[in-house]
């Protein structure tokens, strides 16, 4: 029965990767010899010629004289048992169905011609293969028979009978797919690049599983110990989640974001809420803020003052119903028409009147040379929320402005406020304050001293209450006043009536100019 | 041809001609008389068949069963003749073309072919055959040679009178090598400690593709002399004369009479080797010329004008030829990649550290793959 | 105990392996009236003659070439490479053959040669006389490279070398020559494991901050350097390798495990040397406790220099601090 072996390509000479096909010195349906001559190539290096390695007949010329050949491919195909003939079936056309009935009858379908057989299903070749020697990559898989007839004994009912050489191509088996290594004789393999899949990851050569005994802090990559440097965190504080107690640079990113502020905002528009320098608790119950600048400032102003002078808040609801019929005249006005004209601003033209009329009020307790210092001028300062905090600029020198300057000093005052450029010296030398915790609708407070001063106006929201006005009840503009002072050198009645003045020239205007 | 340079049969050695005349020679007649018809025989039959056996290795590396061979083709003569001259307990140290010797100390030759598949890198236990492997660095052996002999010495293995126990080290090499710093490192401390060693050197007139007379202005022997070394040249192709210089300086070393270096001046009539291409720096005629003198040609012709070769023992040699050829084929074809694992093997006599975690971690990776075969 | 120079204590180790066994021969140039030229075989051509005590021909190449046929017969031959700078002439033997015979033999053929070369630098030397080349022989599989820091080092080491079974280049650090230490000259030596016993390192100092590596003649320079760093408050690691093939990376990594910084010192070239390998192999199995990246401090990629400026080339004490307080830094 028919044998076929295909050889393949060798590499003639170290290395060669191709040859030109120079000679065929056989012919189709030779019959041939072990080292008989049997072609000449030409390589990069010489003109060589091939020995035929086997003895048998030549099926089949693969390659043509002119063609370059790379090593490894198919050239020639041989039958190495042709003494195996053809007997009772003709040469098949590989492409039709076998005729003759199917024994079996179970596959209705013709059976394709595809060379399915295993080499292990024939019956042993001859000496130059051996297909059940336990092999590597040896040479004799690529001889390999390319298709072997039936044994009796095969499942396929029809005789496939002999393959005669025909113009189709038979089947041949590939090389096996080259490796990386150089095989002998086929010198360097161009192999396509591809993974060989892997089921199990391998550790370096000289890993040790455990670390047990082995003291150290943390275990973390080097840009993982950058990160965590660069957010000022400890690694030893970060939970580690990688493989045997890595921490990995998720780990460290979520231990910083766990200690991230909340954005608090303190009140509508707040757009850089202190809390953001904060650092929130493991818990995320609290947040710790650092008190820095401003903050500290106030604090330690409220606590000097708080604890120093001795605090009395006097109050006083008025109705305040003619200054704000001031404000909207003067909204109106021409002159006023580049200014902010508020309730703030008669306040505090009030309270300049009220301390021209006393004085005393504008003043500070000297503890350290235990005097009494009466400023012979105001210093008006507005208490101002900023983003930072709270401050308390002045305007230098109120007493001396006109209703308009006032105006002018009081926006740019507070504009400066805004925008965080208040100066310090602005919050230098105030000498009275007032505070419009109205602005919050707030109605009174009891506001704490500015240190260094005697007396602070706490102006509350201006609201539409039930009044009564000239004997009726009537809705009229209310608001409510505080005056908290020094007990040490404004004693009761003066603080009542600096604050009492105060209310007069709200509730009515022209009382200002009665005691200008 | 050369009048008297290394490509020059200037004063070889000769007792038998290219046309199978034998001639005499005042000194070494005496050793070719020990050498019957039927030791004649058996060194014809001993070439002819390394032959066959060379030509089948040839043909299998042209099939791709070999990815190279180094043919002996021309060099019977030498090797079988000096090869004759030895005794078992001499050693020899080759180059890599020494077949003819190789067989003759009793290697297998189909194994020896292992090499040249890619399968290990000596095919043989050089103390099985008192054979050592083949060297491919050109020249470095001839100072392992030396060292060796100088270790008979010591061992009180020469000029014991003992037959059976004196030895003495034959070192095989080749034109080329005569130039490398360690060829005449080795000539030097082998004459400075009187040691027992022949150096055998068959000019077999190329280098690949280099003349002798790349190599020397003079004749090889010659240089033996600029160590005070007793030396001769012998026709290499002529496989008497071969034994007879060989048997006189093996002799002579066994006996403690220190080093000898041997030129046999032969031709190598195939190429370098199977990757080489001698149309590229040889001419036609000159293989011709040379293919007259053949070695196995002229003994033929000797043995059968007298009649000592019969009909019978060439056809039985013939035979043995031809099985030989088939049995190298068959060895060759089935022999098969070696186990991975032997990558790491003898790398250090003892355990090495880097060796053994290496090796554990390739036997890792390889079973890693998901189409693993199972214990390979 | 004795005290003994480094020379002197692996002189009475090779008199020991002579006496130990008949088949260990020296060879080499000058070793055998004049004693070597730094006197390590001093005395022995006298007792043991010149038959194993030879003087060779001037030929590096030819004294390990038959060095190794030598061996192959069973001798034990101790060859001498006068100066590390010539050691090159031998190079092919060296890599070529005696790496090689045994893996081609398939462990058939054993040559337990040993080479001793007095090798690096620090003596005011001319060309070619203060070369560290190990790392070439390190990289060439089958040669086994060991090289002793102090004196009862060197008396072990050169009998564990004699009686192993592989080739061993035996460097020895020849600015350590004259330095004396103590020796225990009758401790019991055994054959079996003499290959594993000088392949561990030894930790020279006990430290926590960081871990430096040396051998050879650096070893003085670490301790010196770990000595200083101490007083600022840097608690170093010393350890003295012994041996570069096979590198004991299981104790290098021990040891950085524990420390997280690593900092290798040698003579040699810093560029491709032994420091290359033990920054790769502890960057590999130590790569989560690393605080830094692996420093090595060592001559520079240039022929060795002219004597005069040989100490501004070697690591010296300044240039060890410096990579100290580099990997601190991190």
């Amino acid at each position: 029965m028919p044998t076929f072996e295909t050889f393949y390509l060798p590499d003639a000479g170290e290395g060669l990767t191709e040859a030109d096909i120079v000679t065929w010195l056989v012919a189709v349906g030779d019959t041939v010899e072990v080292n008989q001559p049997l072609l000449e190539v030409e390589t990069a290096k010489s003109l060589v010629e091939l020995p035929c390695p086997v003895d048998g007949l030549v099926t089949e010329l693969l390659v043509r004289e002119g063609d370059t050949v790379e090593v490894g491919a198919p050239i020639v195909v041989f039958d190495v048992d042709p003494s195996g003939a053809a007997g009772e079936v003709s040469a098949p056309d590989l492409r039709a169905a076998p005729s003759g009935a199917d024994a079996a009858g179970t596959d209705t379908s013709p059976p394709t011609f595809s060379p399915t057989f295993s080499p292990s299903d024939a019956a042993s070749t001859p000496v130059q293969v051996s297909p059940s020697a336990a092999s590597g990559e040896g040479l004799e898989e690529r001889l390999a028979p390319a298709v072997h007839s039936p044994a009796p004994h095969h499942e396929h009912a029809e005789p496939v009978g002999t393959y005669a050489p025909t113009h189709e191509p038979v089947h041949h088996e590939a090389p096996p797919a080259p490796s990386s290594s150089v095989l002998v004789g086929y010198g360097v393999s161009a192999s396509e690049a591809k993974r060989r899949p892997r089921s199990v990851e391998v550790q370096s050569p000289f890993h040790e599983e455990s670390d047990a005994e082995i003291e150290h802090p943390v275990f973390a990559k080097p840009p993982v110990r950058r990160l965590a440097k660069e957010l000022g965190i400890d690694l030893s504080t970060v939970s580690p989640s990688g493989p045997g107690g890595i921490v990995t640079r998720e780990d460290v990113i979520q231990h910083a974001k766990a200690r991230e502020p909340r954005t608090l905002a303190t009140y509508a528009g707040d757009d850089q809420p202190w809390l953001e320098s904060g650092i929130v608790s493991a818990d995320g119950r609290m947040t710790r803020v650092p008190v820095k600048s401003v903050r500290k400032r106030t604090a330690e102003a409220m606590v000097a003052s708080a604890f120093t002078a001795p605090h009395v808040t006097v109050f006083h609801t008025l109705d305040i119903t003619e200054t704000m019929d001031l404000v909207a005249r003067l909204k109106k006005d021409k002159e006023f028409a580049d200014v902010h004209v508020t309730p703030l601003l008669i306040a505090a033209k009030a309270l300049l009147f009220a301390i021209r009329r006393h004085p005393e009020i504008n003043a500070s307790w000297d503890e350290q040379r235990q005097e009494i210092v009466y400023k012979h001028y105001v210093n008006l300062g507005i208490a101002a929320t900023t983003p930072r905090g709270l401050i308390v600029p002045n305007i230098k020198d109120a007493h001396r402005y006109d209703l308009h300057t006032l105006a002018q000093e009081l926006q740019d005052l507070t504009q400066e406020a805004r925008n965080g450029t208040t100066s310090a010296q602005a919050m230098q030398d105030g000498t009275i304050t007032i505070t419009n915790v109205g602005v919050f609708g707030i109605d009174t407070g009891t506001p704490i001293l500015n240190p260094g001063e005697a007396a602070i106006l706490a102006f509350g929201a201006v609201r539409q209450q039930p009044w009564v006005h000239e004997g009726e009840i009537k809705v009229r503009w209310v608001t409510q006043l505080a005056l908290s002072f020094d007990h040490r050198l404004v004693d009761g009645e003066l603080g009542s009536r600096v604050l009492s003045d105060v209310a007069t020239v709200l509730g009515d205007p022209t009382k200002a100019l009665v005691w200008s | 041809m050369d009048v008297h340079g290394p490509l020059s049969d200037d004063g070889v050695v000769r007792l038998l001609t290219h046309t199978g005349d034998r001639v005499e020679h005042p000194v070494y007649s005496r050793y070719a008389e020990e050498l019957d018809d039927s030791t004649l025989r058996q060194m014809w039959r001993e070439m002819v068949v390394v032959r066959a056996f060379d030509r089948e290795a040839t043909s299998l590396q042209r099939q791709g069963e070999l990815g190279l061979w180094v043919p002996a083709l021309g060099q019977e003569a030498a090797q079988v003749g000096s090869g004759h001259a030895l005794r078992p307990q001499d050693w020899v140290f080759p180059s890599y073309r020494e077949h003819a010797v190789a067989h003759l100390r009793g290697v297998n030759l189909a194994a020896l072919l292992r090499i040249f598949r890619g399968l290990e890198h000596g095919a043989w236990v050089p103390e099985e055959h008192n054979f050592h492997l083949y060297t491919l660095v050109i020249g470095s052996h001839t100072l392992h040679a030396t060292g060796y002999a100088m270790a008979m010495d010591r061992d009180g293995l020469v000029g014991t009178g003992d037959p059976g126990r004196d030895a003495a080290v034959v070192c095989y090499f080749g034109d080329g090598a005569t130039s490398q710093g360690d060829t005449n490192e080795a000539l030097i401390f082998a004459a400075v400690n009187n040691a027992p060693v022949v150096f055998f050197c068959q000019n077999n007139q190329w280098a690949i593709s280099e003349p002798a007379t790349r190599q020397s202005k003079v004749p090889f022997a010659q240089r033996a002399d600029g160590v005070g070394m007793p030396n001769v040249r012998v026709d290499g192709n002529d496989v008497l004369a071969s034994y007879a210089v060989t048997r006189e300086a093996m002799d002579r070393a066994r006996s403690g009479g220190g080093p000898g270096f041997i030129e046999a001046f032969t031709y190598r009539m195939g190429a370098h080797t199977t990757s080489d291409d001698p149309t590229r720096y040889r001419s036609k005629a000159e293989e011709e010329y040379w293919a007259e003198r053949d070695p196995i040609a002229r003994l033929e012709a000797y043995l059968t004008r007298r009649g000592a070769l019969g009909d019978d023992f060439r056809a039985e040699t013939e035979a043995m030829a031809k099985e030989l050829a088939a049995e190298v084929r068959v060895a060759t074809k089935s022999a098969s990649k070696p186990p991975t694992s032997e990558i790491f093997d003898h790398v250090f006599a003892e355990p090495h550290t880097i060796v053994d975690a290496e090796r554990a971690w390739f036997e890792r990776y390889e079973e890693s793959f998901t189409d693993a075969e199972g214990g390979h | 105990m004795e005290t003994l120079t480094l020379a002197g204590a692996i002189n009475a180790g090779l008199r020991k392996a002579m006496e130990r066994d008949p088949k260990v021969i020296l060879m080499g140039e000058d070793i055998g009236a004049l004693g070597g030229v730094f006197r390590v075989t001093d005395g022995l051509h006298k007792d043991f003659g010149p038959d194993r005590v030879m003087d060779t021909p001037l030929a590096e190449s030819g004294i390990v070439g038959t060095a190794i046929g030598m061996s192959m017969r069973g001798y034990r031959p101790v060859c001498e490479i006068q100066f590390d700078g010539f050691i090159f002439p031998a190079f092919d033997q060296i890599t070529t053959q005696l790496a090689k015979m045994h893996y081609r033999s398939r462990g058939k053929i054993t040559v337990p040669v040993v080479i001793r070369v007095p090798y690096a630098g620090g003596i005011g030397a001319v060309e070619h006389h203060s070369e560290s080349p190990e790392a070439l022989f390190a990289h060439t599989a089958g040669l086994r490279v060991v090289t002793p820091a102090t004196p009862q080092d060197g008396y072990l080491m050169i009998q564990q070398a004699i009686a192993s079974p592989d080739p061993v280049l035996f460097f020895e650090p020849k600015a350590r020559y004259w330095d004396k230490g103590e020796v225990d000259v009758d401790a019991p030596f055994t054959v079996d494991g003499a290959s594993a016993a000088m392949s561990h390192a030894r930790v020279a100092r006990q430290g926590e901050d960081v871990t430096l590596v040396a051998y050879g003649p650096s070893v003085r320079v670490a301790l010196q350097a770990a000595q200083v760093c101490e007083n600022e408050g840097v608690s170093a690691e010393v350890l003295d390798l012994r041996a570069i093939s096979p590198l004991d990376i299981g104790a290098i990594t021990r040891s950085v495990k524990k420390t997280g910084r690593c900092v290798v010192v040698h003579e040699a070239p810093v560029p491709f040397g032994a420091g290359a390998e033990i920054a790769a192999r502890v960057a590999e199995e130590a790569f989560y406790h690393l605080e830094a990246p692996v420093l090595r401090v060592g001559g520079f990629h240039s022929p060795y220099p002219a004597s005069k400026l040989e100490h501004d080339y070697l690591p010296s004490v300044d240039r060890v601090l410096d990579s100290i307080d580099r990997v601190m830094v991190h």
